[in-house]
């Protein structure tokens, strides 16, 4: 009997004794690139009594985490974090062992559809959106390092500039800058200009943009005249708190002519720029301000420019629900035109039919003086989660001064024009139950333009010409079962120097309906512009003809429609397709009378614009790539009028293909685009005899960052391409650029 | 990963040849494969102080009247230099034409000021033309299907003709 007790008690002790006999299992979590990685929730588990989890622990600043007691045998230990597959381990541990247990996560990349602010004017995910939208973000316009937004907006899927005019699917073609049929807004406001109705891209410092929108297709039904084609929206940074400075210093170098014929100058063209920029945030209140310069020889004959720029934005949030923000720039620019290029006879051509990089010696000596700025109030207030409403005014201002030295007279050696454009909106977005949203407001645009090239008066004196446009719009969503369907329209209401109301009606309705793998969408839209007052009212020379005014041009107008598809077989791909389609009807263009040496915009054309918009996003993980596709398949065409037959329309490429793939690992990125633009299919009625090329252009790329240095070299059109997309009007040549920025 | 880089690399080499050519050429003035005239202006006489330019044009058909006047072609015409070492040696000219035959082949002397239907004939004198090289008493003709050379003339700034020269008065200006 004792020795039986004694053995029971022996075995209960060391039952006892291994029941409570514990070990300790610790180790790092890193990525498989070997980044070590914080705030991971880390498991113990064991199988007694089935599986279950005995201890939690997370990753400190350093990936490391400890369990100091386990109980000893068998054990899991899993580990998960947000944007990182999960991963389980197994361990026996023996009583007082230490276990060192390293994890490593692969990376899953969690994608989730961007917020956009555009398409409906309100915020909704891209997903969510009835229209196609392209979205260069910061990170692309960074890589880029480019000087002005117009050139990372160049590279959108879909968008193509020509001598600096957008062109959304087409959409404008080119004009001279005049008559824009996109619309530009910054930070929702529009920033068309009030005579020309064209845009100035570098309005906004490029280092103060956040992302751009580009919404494609017809805008019209939220957004009225000008966005006919489509809206590009510029969406600036938020000032963040705390201290912020930066500073960007840009240099760089243009290529010289490629052939001896064409040199027209002794040295290498240069380019450099400065800018700073700082801001302050507490609490309630935040501001910021920038300025900067640049100059370039630039890369033709006659084409030295000067900028400068100052920025500004304030913010104050005296209530959680209430933001009231105040922004504005400024910019000048002072640039000699080296346009358009000389041909034989017309410059010392030394035998050459045309010379691409010198200037007609008749318009030696043309120079351009442009100010332009732009103020802007706004408050937003969402007093509910049902309701929010914002108001703003806007005040926008252009002037410029065109110098020709060498004109006669009559004709004044100056044109000039001071534009006004003042608006002010108001609207409201209602969210009675999660199934409707309603979106309504009132918008009044009052633009006016002094000026003796806009001024409608052919002797050349100075006038002033006014417009007003009074609109409503209203838009509301439903959602039905997991379909999302939109149905808006907007009414505007013009007056031109008071000679009476003109009204438009533009309604629109689309459907988004999501799938597993993506989305389907749809929409079907009424397209307007109403003619800017530069192209009513011009009168001055130009190409030996004398430009004459048509006051009575009215607006154009058409349909839109497109059927499109997003879809996401993978986390990391992305595609989206969409087939497009517009009927144009009073189309404004510049008509060339040959017997009287004039040319007038007139309401001439019907056009089609039938096409297929593809685009393809790629970032396989772990692989430290990421590339895009996109292509345009555009079918425009100048319907049938009068005696003559249908015909393509000027100035749009059948295919336009953008690729674009950047490689980055730790500190170090490459990367490039190419962007091809097939031939334009009809020529140039003006200079029948001009060659035409396709566009054929590679840009490469390189930077470097550490700590608050970023470090960018980026060769545009890297194998010096030389073509022109407008007529006699050289593209840019090879050009090498160096930008520093240091970030406080 | 490598194979990542292979494609890359691949990638580049395509991008590289769609992109090998450069794009435009110098290309000469009148090449084999240019539609239109190329000849040489030899200039006579001192150069008016009222000049302002001096264009080179050609007419499809010899104007009936004023108004026809402005059917030239090229719409944009070249000029000449005038500078005095420039027309010091025959100059030479290069015009782009569409196809087809051109009856007058002429330098226009422009005086300065700005060019309109109404004051054509006081600002604008023909100061020379191509002739007929079989009899130089008469105005040549060119057909144009490709290159034509040869096509020389004289600006006399000494013996230029007015628009009213060619035409009865128009009723603009009677």
């Amino acid at each position: 009997m004792t020795v039986r007790a004694a053995i029971a008690l022996a075995l209960l002790v060391c039952a006892r004794l291994g029941a409570q006999a514990t070990g300790v299992v610790h180790g790092t979590v890193t990525d498989t690139a070997g980044h070590r990685l914080d705030r991971v929730r880390v498991r113990a588990l064991t199988r007694a009594g089935g599986i279950r989890e005995i201890a939690v622990r997370y990753t400190d600043g350093s990936g490391a985490y400890r369990f100091d007691s386990l109980p000893a045998g068998w054990l899991a230990i899993d580990a998960a974090l947000i944007g990182f597959d999960a991963i389980r381990d197994t361990v026996v541990i023996a009583g007082g062992d230490s276990v060192r247990m390293d994890l490593r996560l692969p990376m899953r990349p969690i994608i989730v559809s961007p917020t956009i602010v555009t398409a409906a004017k309100r915020s909704q995910l891209l997903d969510q959106a009835v229209t196609s939208v392209a979205l260069v973000s910061e990170q692309q316009i960074t890589q880029r390092a480019v000087n002005t937004i117009d050139e990372a907006v160049d590279k959108a899927p879909g968008v193509q500039f020509i001598a600096g005019q957008v062109n959304v699917r087409g959409s404008s073609g080119f004009v001279q800058g005049l008559g824009s049929r996109v619309l530009l807004l910054v930070d929702g406001v529009p920033a068309n200009q009030g005579d020309r109705g064209g845009i100035n891209w570098d309005l906004v410092p490029v280092d103060q943009v956040a992302r751009v929108e580009v919404v494609k297709g017809a805008g019209s039904a939220l957004y009225g005249s000008s966005a006919f084609g489509g809206v590009v929206n510029i969406i600036t940074r938020e000032t963040p708190e705390a201290w912020h400075a930066r500073v960007r210093i840009t240099g760089g170098v243009f290529a010289n002519p490629p052939h001896a014929a064409w040199a027209f100058r002794n040295h290498t063209g240069v380019q450099d720029g400065l800018d700073l920029s700082g801001s302050y945030g507490h609490g309630t209140v935040r501001a910021g301000v920038s300025a900067g310069a640049r100059h370039s020889d630039g890369y033709r004959q006659q084409d030295r420019a000067d900028h400068w720029q100052m920025s500004g934005k304030g913010e104050w949030r005296p209530e959680p629900a209430t933001l009231v923000n105040v922004s504005g720039a400024w910019a000048s620019d002072q640039y000699g035109v080296p346009e358009p290029w000389c041909v034989s006879g017309h410059c010392v051509d030394q035998g050459q039919a045309f010379q691409p990089f010198l200037i007609d010696t008749a318009n030696r000596g043309n120079r351009t003086r442009s100010d332009k700025g732009y103020l802007t109030a706004l408050v937003t207030r969402t007093p509910s989660e049902r309701t929010a409403w914002m108001a703003r005014a806007s005040w926008g201002r252009t002037r410029f001064t065109d110098a020709y030295p060498r004109r006669q007279p009559p004709l004044s050696t100056a044109d000039f024009a001071i534009a006004n454009r003042i608006g002010v909106e108001g609207r409201m977005v209602s969210r009675p139950d999660p199934r409707h949203v309603v979106t309504a407001g009132l918008e009044l645009t009052r633009s006016d333009v002094w000026s003796n090239v806009f001024s409608g008066d052919t002797a050349g004196g100075g006038r002033t010409h006014i417009e007003g446009a009074y609109s409503a719009y209203a838009d509301a969503e439903q959602t039905a079962g997991q379909v999302r369907m939109t149905i808006g329209a907007r009414g505007d209401f013009l007056d031109v120097d008071g000679g009476g109301i003109t009204a438009f009606v533009s309604p629109r309705a689309g459907a988004v309906w999501p799938t597993a793998t993506g989305s389907w969408r749809a929409s079907l839209g009424r397209a307007y512009r109403a003619p800017s007052l530069a192209e009513r009212f011009v009168t001055t020379y130009a190409l030996s003809f004398r430009v004459i005014p048509n006051p009575a041009l009215q607006a154009e107008d058409g349909w839109s429609a497109e059927v499109g598809r997003t879809w996401t077989p993978r986390p990391w791909l992305r595609g989206d397709a969409a087939l497009f389609f517009t009927r144009a009807h009073q189309l404004i263009e510049p008509v060339f009378n040959d017997s009287a040496l004039v040319i007038q915009f007139q309401n001439v054309e019907r056009a089609r614009l039938l096409g297929l918009d593809l685009s393809v996003a790629a970032t396989p993980p772990a692989s430290h790539v990421t590339a895009t596709l996109a292509y345009q398949l555009l079918e425009a065409r100048e319907l049938a009028h009068d005696s003559i037959p249908e015909r393509p329309l000027l100035y749009r490429p059948r295919h336009l293909l953008t690729l674009s793939a950047d490689y980055a690992v730790h500190a170090f990125g490459i990367g490039g685009d190419f962007r091809f633009s097939s031939r334009f299919e009809r020529q140039d009625p003006l200079f029948p005899g001009d060659p035409q090329l396709p566009g054929k252009v590679l840009d490469v790329r390189a930077s470097w960052s550490v700590q608050r240095l970023a470090v960018h070299v980026k060769v545009a059109n890297v194998l010096n391409y030389i073509y022109n997309l407008a007529p006699r009007v050289l593209e840019p040549v090879r050009t090498a650029t160096l930008t520093l920025t240091y970030t406080y | 990963m490598t194979t990542s880089r292979s494609h890359a690399a691949l990638l580049a080499v395509a991008l590289a040849a769609l992109a090998c050519d450069e794009g435009l050429l110098p290309q000469s003035s009148c090449p084999p494969g240019f539609l239109g005239i190329c000849g040489t202006v030899t200039f006579r006489g001192a150069l008016p102080d009222s000049t302002d330019v001096v264009y080179v044009v050609a007419y499809a058909t010899f104007p009936a009247n004023q108004s026809d006047l402005f059917t030239f072609q090229p719409l944009s015409p070249p000029t000449l230099h005038l500078d005095s070492a420039s027309r010091a040696t025959p100059q030479p000219y290069t015009l782009a034409l569409p196809a087809g035959t051109y009856h007058w082949v002429l330098a226009a002397w422009k005086k300065l000021g700005t060019l309109s239907p109404q004051n054509a004939d006081s600002l604008l004198r023909e100061a020379g033309h191509y002739r007929d090289p079989m009899d130089t008493s008469k105005i040549g003709t060119v057909a144009v299907a490709g290159a034509v050379t040869g096509v020389d003339f004289t600006v006399d700034f000494t013996n230029m003709h007015p628009v009213s020269y060619f035409f009865p008065a128009s009723p603009l200006h009677p």
